[in-house]
């Protein structure tokens, strides 16, 4: 099972050091485009922070481990955002107040989960303090911690959830209370670190250098949150236990099953709601949109615009099969009725069920052109070239624009009759702007065929509509008419598929990525590309690199990347189970 | 001090946003055995001072600056009171206006204006490196150091029940410009938005009987001493950078943990829970007014009832795009856009003056609740000052003459009433020395040292 490790330097990440003069970018690239092959011979895993939960993941995983489906979480602080996305290990912070909202979720859900707990441990009906209540304690710790935990608990772990147990039967409400036992005994387990966070320490020997693989149950883990956002199942366990998640076929094999899940569906649906913004569709009621101008807007709408979306992406990955290029030109979304309407569609969906609609080819290509981002990235009483051209920048090529000067000066009045874009070209004219604006402007210009709210329009304020734009400092440059030819012209940007695998890093390893991971992006950017730019197939990709299977072993300073030590006296639990699998399929 | 605490069924009157028609006191057929504070203890008798408290209010987008500054450095009548200004007539007296004071530290360092302007206004000091996006690309991270809120609270809020009170009027995400409260470099507080989960955060486990609540902070303690185990053995197992993480977390649980025992110790007969309009949807631009007062009662009575001592109320984030067009039908556009349009058109000032009218309304609304909470011989807001500020002085992200303003002496130390300017333009850092100093903090400096050189002058006297 040798696996090649030297890999071929995709060309899309040598697009992007091409470019690195003016915009941020990967780190350590070089910055001509001649840059030589990376030879990836040896396991690089980079950074592995432990990672907090997020709301949803704390609820998907309260729902899968003890069936209460309450989602305490949904009133929990929201987590802090970074690169746009709120999975950031470096960026979440735990506040006093958002520890007092773990405190008092854990004492809800233990409340209604302890008499089901009794029932496991009926011998603690009859003497809480007796020993076989003890014994049977201490079975369920085993067994409950063990899904809680996700991984086996030590018996030192074991003995202090049965200390705690035996101190709450003295404090609850009646003289021995088991249940009140119980309920501390949970409420403890859902405040623990090795809950809240994906603990990973790795397997005890380094395979090369201070490179470890993860144990079987670190791997289980980090493919159930990548792919469902919540704990292992059953099989993910049994895969653990029999340490049947060491080798990369093996993981493959289990991430291609996890994708026929629905729950992979609501995964990849939360990783777009946030790479592209949709999210935030419903915080255009904050602002709505001026009523004289869009008397059909209604708060109403924006649920719908967020749905079209989220139904097209994920109608496309998951029954299409698509790839990059279709996200950008598929001729048709998916809408109800009532969206229909809104786009003046006929012949449409009759009912409130959201289905696949074709539309009019010239008019439409992709999510790029769907009425969500357009009014998103707009402004109440018009369009915004800036903003819908820094969304192109910025999240799909992953270009970062210059910042404007420190202290703005005040632009130009807004003359209403003129167009949008007679009154930006206005703005361009001044040279403290342009710097920064012809950047933006040239392409947001593009999608002038669409107002505020994303309908299509002809003209604008009485005058024909000028969609032409222009693509600079990109592997597609060059002048374009209208959306729908930018959108083609995405589909076939290599530096956005590198965008593309660099956000769903982002999102998929809760980090940014660093000169460290270049072999691990290559890694899944060769996949990707073997497939044509499937985006199911960068999924499983995502679970076969060197950033995903490993870590570096912490040493007993407390330094990841020294050499190993530290861990050698822990982790009894957390290896069980787990075989040395990197060392099994040899390296060059 | 003894716990105060309620009966099971006086608080299920009490929650889940149900008014609650009499005074809390009195529900709880409790008004005389806990009477104020002052009586119970003698405080007053004995001349002892009653508690300093220190309230945040963070407004966005800058101000009108020429309709912000009073006319005179005298503030006898209210005549001299800006248009701006002008809501806070009948509290004339009692502010101190603030010129030439300027967010030096807010003009060098990482991140956007914004990001700058509201990262750096409570700490002083230049932004961390980071990753957030913002108008300078993703440059800024979060603000570098403890804010002067929580370095008062170190000073002055250990002893009660929460360390300080973060409230939120519409401010969502968690981005840098959603906060202003730092326990230190890179740990944000997050506000809390919800007057509702505000006021079960504050009321709800006061309102058990005292032996159940003696139960629960048992078993509350019982739990988290083992959460905190769990977290201090894991940590030593752990990266440089990780075990900084669990740190942070850790320190949280042990607030939490060294905090079961303490309960309302009203220092004020006005204590009393405040009575919640039910159903105001904290999500909806439309129902801010309705929110900030909500928000603005629970803050007052957490002061009053000593739960905390140290408060802030952020409005919205910064740069807001919310179109505050509750204001009136002229308002159809972003507070932050709108604010970059600047003043020139008499209009757009207009629509911008109603705006910071309108903050101005909600500081006056502060002052005369807290004025109306009896304590000792005078009031609550005897020994509370009140730190408007704001990320920029105008909209287009001047850093300059901020519009600062002081509300209340704290007990004596600010001379108010007057609008008092630097005879040379000085960091913020000295403003916020000044506030330490009023809350008795023995402190020459805060924030980065290079823009400090001691207290504002001409404050105390």
């Amino acid at each position: 099972m040798a696996e090649p490790r030297s890999l071929r330097w995709p060309i899309g990440l040598l697009f992007l050091a091409s470019c690195s003069g003016q915009f941020g970018d990967l780190p350590g690239n070089d910055e001509d485009g001649e840059a030589t092959a990376p030879l990836c011979t040896a396991i690089e895993p980079g950074e592995s922070p432990l990672r907090r939960m997020t709301r949803v993941e704390y609820d998907n995983t309260i729902s899968d481990l003890l069936g209460d489906d309450s989602r305490p979480a949904r009133g929990f602080v929201p987590e802090e955002e970074s690169l746009g996305f709120n999975n950031q290990a470096a960026a979440l912070v735990v506040s006093p107040l958002l520890a007092e909202q773990y405190m008092a979720a854990a004492e809800g859900i233990a409340a209604r989960a302890a008499g089901k707990l009794l029932g496991e441990a009926p011998a603690c009906r009859e003497a809480a303090g007796g020993e076989a209540c003890r014994g049977e304690v201490a079975a369920l710790v085993a067994s409950f911690g063990k899904r809680a935990f996700r991984r086996p608990l030590a018996e030192d772990e074991i003995a202090d959830f049965v200390a705690l147990f035996r101190r709450g039967i003295a404090l609850g409400d009646a003289p021995d209370d088991a249940s009140t036992g119980l309920a501390l005994l949970l409420q403890a387990m859902l405040q623990s670190p090795h809950f809240l966070y994906r603990v990973e320490l790795g397997m005890p020997d380094p395979v090369e250098g201070d490179v470890a693989p993860l144990t079987s149950y670190e791997v289980a883990s980090r493919l159930s949150y990548l792919l469902w956002g919540t704990m292992p199942d059953e099989a993910l366990f049994a895969a653990a236990e029999q340490g049947a998640l060491g080798t990369a076929a093996e993981i493959e094999a289990q991430a291609r099953r996890m994708l026929e899940d629905p729950r992979a569906r609501e995964a990849v649906k939360g990783f777009h709601r946030q790479w592209l913004g949709l999210a935030k569709i419903d915080e255009i009621a904050a602002g709505g949109k001026d009523p004289e101008l869009y008397p059909e807007y209604r708060d109403e709408l924006l649920p719908l615009f967020q749905a079209e979306t989220e139904a097209f992406l994920d109608h496309a990955i998951f029954e299409q099969d698509a790839s990059v290029s279709a996200l950008f030109t598929a001729p048709y979304s998916m809408m109800n009725r009532e969206l229909a309407e809104f786009y003046g569609v006929e012949g449409g969906p009759k009912g409130d069920a959201f289905e696949r609609v074709e539309l009019d080819p010239s008019q439409r290509a992709g999510f790029v052109t769907q009425a969500g981002l357009l009014s998103l990235y707009a402004k109440p009483n018009r369009s915004s070239p800036v903003h819908r051209g820094r969304f192109v920048r910025q999240s799909l090529l992953c270009q970062i624009p210059p910042p404007p000067p420190d202290v703005v000066p005040e632009p130009p009045m807004v003359d209403p009759t003129k167009t949008t874009r007679e009154q930006f070209s206005q703005h361009v004219s001044d040279p403290g702007c342009r710097s920064c604006h012809t950047l933006l402007d040239p392409i947001g210009f593009g999608f002038e065929h669409y107002d505020a709210l994303g309908r299509w329009r002809d003209a604008e304020n009485g005058i024909p509509v000028d969609a032409s734009g222009e693509l600079t400092q990109t592997d597609i440059d060059g002048p374009f008419d209208g959306a729908v030819e930018l959108a083609h012209r995405l589909a076939q940007s290599e530096q956005v598929r590198a965008c593309v695998v660099k956000q769903w890093f982002r999102f998929g390893y809760g980090r940014a990525e660093q000169s460290a991971d270049t072999c691990s992006l290559a890694q899944a950017t060769q996949a990707f590309e073997a497939s044509g730019y499937n985006i199911r197939a960068l999924l499983v990709a995502l679970t076969q690199t060197d950033a995903f299977r490993y870590r570096r072993l912490i040493n007993a300073g407390g330094n990841a990347g020294g050499n190993a030590g530290g861990n050698a006296g822990g982790n009894a639990g957390g290896n069980a189970g787990g075989t040395p699998a990197g060392a099994a399929e040899g390296e060059p | 001090m003894k716990p105060f605490q309620l009966s099971r069924r006086a608080a299920l009157r009490g929650l889940g946003g149900a008014a609650l028609a009499l005074p809390f006191l009195e529900v709880m057929g409790c008004s005389k055995r806990l009477a104020p504070a002052s009586e119970q203890t003698g405080r007053a008798a004995l001349g002892a001072e009653f508690p300093k408290r220190f309230v945040v209010i963070y407004t966005p987008n800058g101000t009108v600056p020429p309709d912000f500054w009073p006319s005179s450095t005298q503030l006898q009548n209210g005549e001299e009171l800006s248009p701006i200004l002008a809501p806070l007539k009948d509290h004339n007296e009692d502010l101190l206006v603030l010129g030439n004071v300027s967010a030096l530290s807010a003009l060098v360092g990482p991140g956007d204006a914004h990001q700058k302007g509201t990262g750096q206004c409570l700490t002083a000091r230049a932004m961390q490196e980071g990753d957030f996006p913002g108008d300078a690309g993703l440059s800024c991270g979060w603000a570098d150091g403890i804010s002067v809120d929580q370095e008062i609270a170190n000073h002055i809020g250990t002893r009660t029940k929460f360390l300080s009170l973060e409230l939120g009027v519409l401010v969502y995400g968690a981005a840098v410009g959603a906060r202003i409260a730092y326990r230190g470099p890179a740990q944000p507080l997050p506000p809390e938005n919800s007057p509702y989960t505000a006021f079960d955060r504050l009321f709800s486990d006061l309102s058990i009987t005292p032996e159940a609540a003696t139960t629960k902070s048992e078993q509350r303690r019982a739990v988290l001493d083992k959460v905190a185990a769990d977290y201090k053995r894991l940590q030593r197992r752990l990266g440089a950078a990780d075990q900084e993480k669990l740190a942070g977390h850790l320190a949280s649980v042990e607030d939490i943990a060294s905090r079961l025992d303490r309960g309302v110790a009203p220092t004020s007969a006005a204590c009393a829970a405040p009575v919640l309009t039910p159903d105001i949807d904290p999500d909806k631009v439309a129902s801010m007014p309705e929110l900030t007062r909500l928000q603005l009662d629970l803050m007052a009575m957490a002061l009053a009832c000593d739960l905390t001592r140290v408060a802030s109320l952020q409005f919205t984030n910064s740069a807001t795009t919310k179109v505050l067009s509750f204001l009136g039908p002229d308002i159809t556009e972003g507070h932050h856009p709108m604010a970059h349009n600047g003043y020139a058109d008499p209009a757009n000032r207009q629509r911008l003056m109603k705006i910071s009218r309108f903050y101005a309304e909600q500081v006056a609304y502060l002052i005369a609740k807290l004025k109306s909470m009896p304590e000792g011989n005078g009031s609550v807001f005897d020994n509370t000052v009140i730190f408007w500020t704001n990320e920029h002085a105008d909209g287009n992200h001047l850093r300059q003459n901020i519009p600062y303003v002081l509300a209340g002496n704290a007990g004596g130390h600010f001379k108010t009433g007057r609008f008092v300017s630097q005879t040379k333009q000085v960091g913020h850092n000295n403003l916020l020395v000044s506030l330490l100093q009023a809350m008795g903090v023995d402190t020459e400096s805060f924030g980065d040292p290079k823009y400090c050189t001691g207290p504002l002058t001409g404050l105390t006297s």
